[in-house]
């Protein structure tokens, strides 16, 4: 008997240090609720819909913590409540809560919802550090929430990431988030992702312009010369776009090109710019991997780490090999300054 | 008569001609929450960016004010739209200040906080704030120079001396999440492993950072903090111990966050586990010698 409590008690001290004990709290301040659209305006409510059409999944103003108003649903399918309608408390304009009605506890959040390209991977940034990441949906569609902020003033930033790894610019935007309120952002527009078939094209020749957008969207492509030039095509039911770019227009030399997107009246601005030089022969942009611009440790990021790199030789003479990725990969003016981490903010991924 | 209206108009042709039209310019403005300042008052002067619908994500300058009638008491950058601090705001003499940072993914906004600034004043009289040696560059990949406006702002202190103090608003919230990032490159800190982190109050600010290394899970109590900033050169280069972080705010609210280590040590070599197995064979033995006296008695 003694035997077999001396065993009991052994594997309970097994069991105790196999276990992580945490010692100190840890902050889970941001509750992650992402929804992938499914096929929305088709009258049924999907999983990760909140509605579809005059469908409102049994909701109404009152179901969603208001006094009354009509409840409707947005193209996105998440619910309208610009129509619902609380009780101000005794003094006050508008807005707020209160007062001597009980309302359901709302958390500090944000709603993000927009456009990108098909099952394309969606990073949310606060602050320029990464905050939660999505799939959108097969139409492109996203609609990422954000809780468990405090209330102030946040920078967040939304890009997009196609499945060829193509990253889109960042679309920003300052947002003051309330105590107990929840902010909804919508009509988030992702700017096409872009790439060229050549790093170098023989002037005359053509160069593929492609990328990713919403499908059936109409792309504008803007090619970088003295003289703009402009051209267009659409984005197929993949969101796929692709343009033959005849060179014998542009002068010998660097060029760059960027994209646009337009679909039912909404259009996004122009998205990041990619390099390429017309000269005397054709050189496959896989051949040499451009490095992305901002990217100092070759992580494929651009994000605190790089900057506290470039922190480190600011105005302080830099070393052969910083020295070299300067010139590559920020402005190459031959000195650590704002410029650069400029430069490095524009291409920021988190 | 003819002649003379087409001369007025080729006057006015060249006047538009050589005088460049001013364009749109961003501006920096300084601004006070109190219009009439007393003697030994505390006030706060607020720098904010007006970027005339550009998106700009670098600004850098020199704040100047007259040290001989004012003392600054506080730097705060709580909300401020800056991100990333290439230089936080700081004295480096007295009465000039500067800052340096950026925003990733650009600021567009009229009424943007960069940081304020909390004085005393010290003696009456008339004085500027001004921003000098400033730039403010373009969220556009190249890094580019915008136009800007500065408008320095005139202080009076009156002889007649403050009863008031200045009020801060409660901050009982902790310091946003944030993730601790381990790396190291081979031409910086000599090739050694560190840490970079940082991460915003909304309320007051953030205060200080500490960081504690321990190879322990349970035992880390009695490790001690220490305060650090980012970039921080890890201690243990193994990368065989837990970090924590711990982001402080100026109300002491705290966030900590871990890192689990790259390369965990074998259980063997954990001192911890070694004590606690001890500390639990003796325990088995007072047990057992506690219920064999017990079931002797009975018997």
């Amino acid at each position: 008997m003694k035997n077999g409590l001396f065993l009991i008690i052994v594997i309970i001290t097994l069991c105790f240090l196999g276990t992580v004990y945490e010692s100190v709290s840890f902050a889970t301040s941001v509750n992650v609720s992402a929804d992938v659209q499914g096929l929305c305006g088709n009258g049924i409510v999907n999983p990760g819909e909140q509605c579809d059409g005059s469908n409102l999944n049994g909701e109404s103003c009152t179901s969603r913590g208001f006094s009354g108003g009509t409840l409707s649903c947005n193209a996105t399918c998440t619910f309208n409540t610009s129509a619902c309608t609380t009780v101000s408390p005794g003094g006050g304009g508008g807005g707020g809560g209160g007062g001597g009605i009980s309302i359901p506890v709302v958390q500090t959040a944000v709603n993000f919802s927009g456009k990108a390209y098909p099952l394309s991977k969606i990073t949310v940034l606060k602050d320029g550090q990464k905050a939660i990441t999505s799939i959108a949906g097969p139409d492109a569609n996203f609609n990422i929430s954000l809780s468990g902020l405090s209330m102030g003033d946040y920078t967040f930033s939304v890009y997009g990431e196609d499945k060829d790894g193509l990253r889109s610019s960042l679309f920003t935007f300052s947002v003051y988030v309330t105590s107990g309120a929840t902010t909804n952002i919508s009509g988030i527009f992702i700017s096409p992702t872009i790439g060229v078939n050549k790093s170098e094209v023989r002037k005359g020749d053509n160069i593929a312009i492609f990328g990713r957008s919403i499908p059936n969207g109409d792309i504008t492509i803007s090619v970088n010369s003295d003289e703009e030039f402009f051209s267009r095509t659409k984005a197929d039911i993949d969101g796929v776009y692709l343009y033959n770019f005849d060179t014998s227009v542009l002068e010998m030399g660097q060029h760059s090109t960027k994209s646009k997107v337009a679909l039912n009246g909404e259009i996004s601005s122009f998205g990041r710019m990619v390099g390429f030089l017309v000269g005397t022969k054709n050189v496959d942009a896989s051949v040499g991997k451009t490095a992305i611009k901002g990217d100092l440790n070759d992580d494929n990021r651009v994000n605190l780490v790089d900057f506290s790199i470039a922190a480190y030789w600011y105005k302080k003479t830099m070393s052969v090999e910083i020295a070299a990725k300067e010139i590559d990969r920020l402005n190459g003016d031959g000195k650590i300054d704002l410029a650069d981490f400029s430069i490095m903010a524009f291409y920021w991924t988190g | 008569m003819k002649i003379g209206r087409i001369k007025i108009l080729i006057i006015l042709l060249v006047l538009f001609c050589v005088f460049p039209i001013i364009g749109q310019a961003a501006e920096i403005n300084l601004s006070l929450k109190d219009k009439e300042i007393k003697l030994n008052q505390q006030f706060e002067v607020l720098v904010s960016l007006d970027t005339q619908d550009e998106s700009i994500n670098a600004i850098e300058g020199k704040l100047l004010y007259p040290d001989k009638l004012l003392e600054l008491k506080e730097i705060k950058n709580a909300n401020s739209i800056i991100n990333f601090w290439v230089e936080k705001p700081h004295m480096e003499l007295n009465g000039v200040i500067v800052f340096s940072g950026i925003t990733p993914g650009g600021y567009k906004g009229e009424n943007g906080l960069i940081f304020s600034l909390i004085f005393e004043s010290q003696n009456a009289g008339n004085g500027n704030l001004e921003i000098s040696d400033t730039k403010v560059l373009l969220n556009d990949g190249e890094g580019t120079r915008t136009n800007l406006s500065l408008v320095p702002l005139g202080i009076f202190i009156s002889e007649e001396i403050s009863q008031d103090q200045i009020s801060y608003a409660k901050d009982d919230e902790k310091p946003e999440s944030f993730a601790p990032e381990v790396s190291s490159v081979f031409d910086i800190f000599e090739g050694k492993e560190f840490l970079v982190f940082i991460t915003q109050d909304k309320g007051s600010g953030i205060d200080h950072y500490e960081i504690k290394e321990t190879r322990q899970r349970f035992l880390t109590m009695f490790s001690d903090w220490i305060p650090a900033e980012s970039p921080y050169i890890l201690q243990d280069q193994e990368l065989s111990s837990y970090i924590f972080v711990k982001a402080v705010d100026k109300f002491g609210n705290k966030r900590i966050e871990k890192i689990t280590p790259q390369n965990p040590i074998k259980w063997y070599r954990n001192y911890e586990n070694w004590i606690i197995i001890v500390i639990v064979l003796i325990l088995a033995c007072i047990i057992r010698k506690i219920l064999w006296e017990k079931i002797n008695l009975k018997f």
